[in-house]
């Protein structure tokens, strides 16, 4: 037995981590979100390591890996919500659909209704569940008038799977929703702009596992129409709902591939010592 | 491949446990087949009568391992290694009771025919065969327990010298039929023999299938062996 | 090994359990003694406070004397406003109590109604000019010495020397009294005049709306004016940023700087620079907003803090800018813990006394403010004044003054909690 193992650490150890060294599949063919040569700092501490990656048109792309490995840190700067940190820099090309979504002329708060994004902790505005879902869209004035509003809100909720619960509760207070539902209702506020790719920061990471699962089975739903870019904890999550999986470790991008490859055979010592329950 | 490091010291013993159990189940499958083997070779009915009454504790490890693998992917949810880990150990318990059926099918032929006055003069062709079994049975054994997916591809390329070792016993055997009708009987006897033999070198193959999925994670059933050869292992 | 530290735990239990008591009392006996030092503070002021509210009115009868005043029904309200009445009234109380035959006891004769009774005969008569020539019942504001010993406070048995009302005036209030001429009152007076030298006449309408449109100055400028600096530094300011630091040191400091020091630089920059009337509302409110605005610069940081970021994220998130997430959700949310601490500071500038001092608000002033460019002064201040003031019958007047100014207080907390409430409600 050990004559294999070493046999098998050896022809794993030729994967260099050091210089932008991802294993598997970073880049594919046809990418809704194009990102190269991705570093960010946090005052001196550098949280991301050179980060190759694609993300593909309506895929949902998973990206686990332990605390602290950056992988928020990434999907933060895909909308550019780092910008709200002052000490945070960010650079490398971002490019979404071909279009820098760093450049000077590029507007963050644009940018935000195109790529949207969901939160660990659900956090609805302190308004009516009505008003929840049509913040967005007042803002962005995407409605004409209060008809269409109400059909963008009843929309809005029916594809997020909360529409049945709450239809005759619209104008109750969001806040006053379970968990989930407050989960699922953040992700119909997040719809109801339309944006082009959703991103989501462990949206079930402070849910029970049937609002989770409700909130998994929506993912793979919207996975249709929406791009999609989830950071989880979970890797059974991960396992469930992505077509592609990230693995990222101290801030560098270690392997990305299918998947299953991924979950049953991956290609480099780390993600499989983390996604065994191995010690690093 | 390596079962222990997880966080959990209590998964580590569980993984451990399945595959020491394993490596119970073939040695004591191993030691079945040899002294089928040898009940055959040396016509001793007494030993042949043993062997074919003894299957119920490989039968028995089948099921406990099984549930021990239920259990783990239950409660622990393997991946990567570990999930294959416990697949292949599932498909391997299997092929070694099928092992272990087939060594009591030919201790059954070996106590009908050790009544018999002579084996008619196939005894060095079986002899030969059964050593080719052993070899093979043994080292899918030893590659499992090391790991070693390059040894387990050098047992695959047996096959076709496996083949021809049957075949040989297969045509000498119609031939003694066509000499003789009153040697119908005892041809067939010892041709199910070599056709249980065949079987127990398959199931070793098959072992060694497991072991490549286990270690390389991929699966080489149905395929070209020499294509996975060149591909995977171009040094062996 | 469990039974051991079962033990162990058990005997230190007990002492765990006698400390949490003793600290259990040590909290009961301070609120005890700050509710003691509370109930002493209101016995007293309500005890000396209250017979304020009431004032003793006489009541005679006046024959409007159109031969005294010289005039007729039909002069004009010149002629009538510069007529003699208290020889009117003198005359009245000389037919009542004609044993006067001292100067001194003429002249106390002629004190037992207040001086301000001339003026409101003339009113009256002014008010209805057909009265002249006719006898009518007047009740006059009673002199504060008859107020005073109405009230109780001045003891009969004294011997004569050591009293205010002498033997002889004895005799007359005794003889009103049988009369039914001299009676206790509501004291309407106290609440619809302004200040004056005769306590009897001296009312805390001029402070209250003096501290009222004081207060309105100080919460118009100092309310937007701290949030908005609150919500700057929260919000918008560059972090570590060495100008955002020392700004931030210096609000700090502010709210530490003696109130006085507010005054003198009133006196310096808003008086002597710019030419801001002297007591006025307008002058006071803007020292006043220089003294409250660092209390709800901090309150309302505090405030605009304890909003969960994960608000600002969402409205971030969904494309929400810097400026709508702010005023549209921060600020909101914020806003109970700003009202709270905007009210505080409002209610710290209601009690201020020092710095008004450097500002001219201080002075004598008898009308009632119409503006905040006219004099006025305040309800902490008449309360100094009054408390300065050796007539007897101020004492009372001050601790009412007190009393109006603690529900003054009160007023505004309640408002602060209906405000607080109705915000929060908003969830």
């Amino acid at each position: 037995m050990t004559e294999a193992m070493t046999h098998n650490i050896e022809n794993r150890d030729e994967f260099n981590v050091e210089i932008n060294g991802t294993v598997g599949k970073p880049l594919i063919d046809d990418p809704k979100f194009t990102t190269r040569n991705v570093d960010v700092h946090y005052g001196d501490k550098q949280a991301i390591f050179g980060v190759d990656l694609d993300v593909g048109k309506n895929e949902v792309l998973a990206m686990i890996g332990p605390s602290g490995c950056g992988k928020s840190t990434y999907l933060r700067c895909l909308n550019r919500m780092n910008d709200t940190i002052p000490i945070c820099k960010v650079t490398g090309d971002f490019k979404l659909d071909g279009e820098d979504i760093y450049a000077k002329n590029q507007d963050p708060v644009l940018l935000r209704s195109r790529v949207g994004i969901v939160f660990q902790k659900p956090n609805p505005f302190p308004k009516s569940i009505y008003d929840n879902v049509a913040y967005g869209a007042r803002l962005h004035g995407l409605t004409s008038n209060r008809a269409e509003l109400d059909d963008l809100v009843e929309k809005s909720l029916i594809r997020a799977g909360l529409f049945k619960e709450v239809k005759d509760d619209l104008h109750k207070p969001g806040t006053g929703l379970s968990g989930g539902q407050q989960q699922r209702l953040c992700i119909a506020r997040t719809i109801a702009v339309d944006p082009e790719v959703i991103l989501m920061d462990e949206p079930t990471s402070a849910l029970d596992p049937i609002a989770t699962a409700l909130i998994e089975e929506l993912m793979i739903e919207l996975s249709g129409k929406y791009t999609i870019a989830i950071v989880t904890h979970s890797m059974q999550q991960a396992a469930r709902v992505s077509s592609r999986t990230a693995y990222f470790h101290m801030g560098k991008l270690v392997e990305v591939n299918d998947t299953d490859s991924v979950f049953t055979n991956p290609e480099h010592q780390l993600t499989e010592n983390y996604i065994t329950g191995r010690f690093g | 491949m390596e079962l222990g490091q997880h966080i959990s010291q209590r998964y580590n013993a569980e993984l451990e446990d399945i595959r020491n159990k394993v490596m119970t189940m073939g040695g004591l499958v191993e030691k079945q087949t040899s002294e089928a083997i040898k009940a055959l070779l040396d016509r001793d009915g007494e030993l042949a009568n043993e062997v074919a009454s003894s299957d119920d504790v490989i039968n028995q490890m089948e099921v406990d391992i099984d549930e021990e693998c239920t259990r783990v992917i239950a409660l622990r949810q393997p991946t990567a290694g570990d999930l294959r880990l416990v697949i292949a150990v599932v498909k391997v318990i299997t092929d070694l009771e099928r092992i272990g059926d087939e060594a009591a099918k030919i201790a059954h032929y070996a106590k009908k025919l050790a009544k018999k006055e002579t084996v008619t003069g196939m005894h060095a062709e079986l002899s030969h065969l059964s050593q080719l079994i052993m070899s093979m049975l043994q080292d899918s054994l030893d590659a499992f327990a090391r790991l070693d997916s390059e040894q387990a591809i050098k047992i695959l390329s047996q096959d076709i010298k496996l083949h021809k070792e049957f075949n040989v016993i297969s045509r000498l055997s119609i031939t003694h039929m066509m000499e003789d009708q009153r040697n119908i009987k005892q041809a067939l006897q010892v041709n199910w023999c070599a056709r249980s033999l065949e079987r127990i070198g398959a199931h070793s193959q098959n072992l060694c299938e497991y072991v490549i999925y286990l270690v390389n994670g991929k699966d080489i059933r149905h395929t070209n062996l020499e294509h996975v050869r060149r591909k995977y292992f171009p040094e062996v | 090994m469990s039974t051991h530290n079962t033990d162990k735990i058990k005997a230190k239990l007990k002492k765990r359990y006698a400390k949490e008591r003793r600290f259990r009392a040590y909290g009961i006996a301070s609120l005890a003694i700050s509710f003691l030092f509370l109930l002493t503070l209101m016995v007293n002021i309500f005890s000396t406070g209250l017979p304020a509210f009431q004032q003793s009115y006489i009541k005679l009868d006046i024959h409007i004397d159109a031969e005294v005043l010289g005039v007729t029904k039909a002069s004009d309200r010149e002629a009538l406003f510069s007529a003699n009445y208290s020889k009117l009234v003198k005359g009245t109380l000389k037919e009542m109590f004609p044993d006067a035959k001292t100067r001194k006891e003429k002249r106390a004769r002629n004190k037992l109604v207040s001086n301000s009774a001339s003026y409101d005969l003339r009113d009256h008569v002014i008010e209805n000019p057909e009265l002249i020539g006719t006898t009518q019942s007047f009740w006059f504001l009673a002199k504060d010495d008859v107020d005073v010993y109405m009230k109780g406070k001045i003891d009969r048995n004294l011997p004569e020397d050591d009293r205010r009302i002498k033997d002889f005036q004895l005799t007359w209030i005794d003889q009103l009294q049988e009369e039914g001429r001299l009676e206790k009152r509501f004291n309407t007076t106290f609440f619809t005049s302004g200040d004056s030298r005769e306590p009897e006449q001296a009312g805390i309408k001029g402070a209250l709306i003096g501290s009222l449109l004081t207060m309105l100055v100080t919460m118009a400028l100092s309310f937007p004016i701290g949030v908005l600096a609150a919500v700057y530094l929260e919000e918008f300011a560059p972090q570590n940023n060495r100008w955002v630091d020392i700004i931030e040191i210096n609000i700090n400091n502010l709210a530490a700087v003696p109130s006085i020091v507010f005054g003198l630089l009133g006196l310096a920059v808003f008086i002597a620079l710019f030419g801001v009337p002297r007591s006025a509302p307008l002058v006071g409110g803007l020292v006043l907003t220089l003294m409250t605005l660092p209390t709800i610069i901090i309150a309302s940081r505090a405030a605009i803090k304890s909003v969960p970021p994960s608000i600002r994220e969402a409205a971030l998130g969904l494309g929400a800018s810097k400026v709508q997430t702010t005023f549209g959700h921060v600020v909101p949310l914020a806003m109970p813990g700003i009202l709270t601490g905007s009210i505080i500071g409002m209610a710290q500038a209601l009690g201020e006394t020092a710095p008004l001092l450097m500002i001219g608000m201080v002075a004598f002033v008898a009308d009632v403010p119409q503006g905040i460019l006219d004099p006025a002064t305040v309800m902490p201040v008449q309360i100094y004044l009054w408390s300065d003031s050796p007539e007897r019958a101020f004492t009372e007047r001050t601790s009412a003054a007190i009393m109006v100014l603690l529900a003054f207080l009160v007023v505004m907390n309640f408002i602060a909690v209906m405000l607080r409430k109705k915000f929060e409600r908003k969830w």
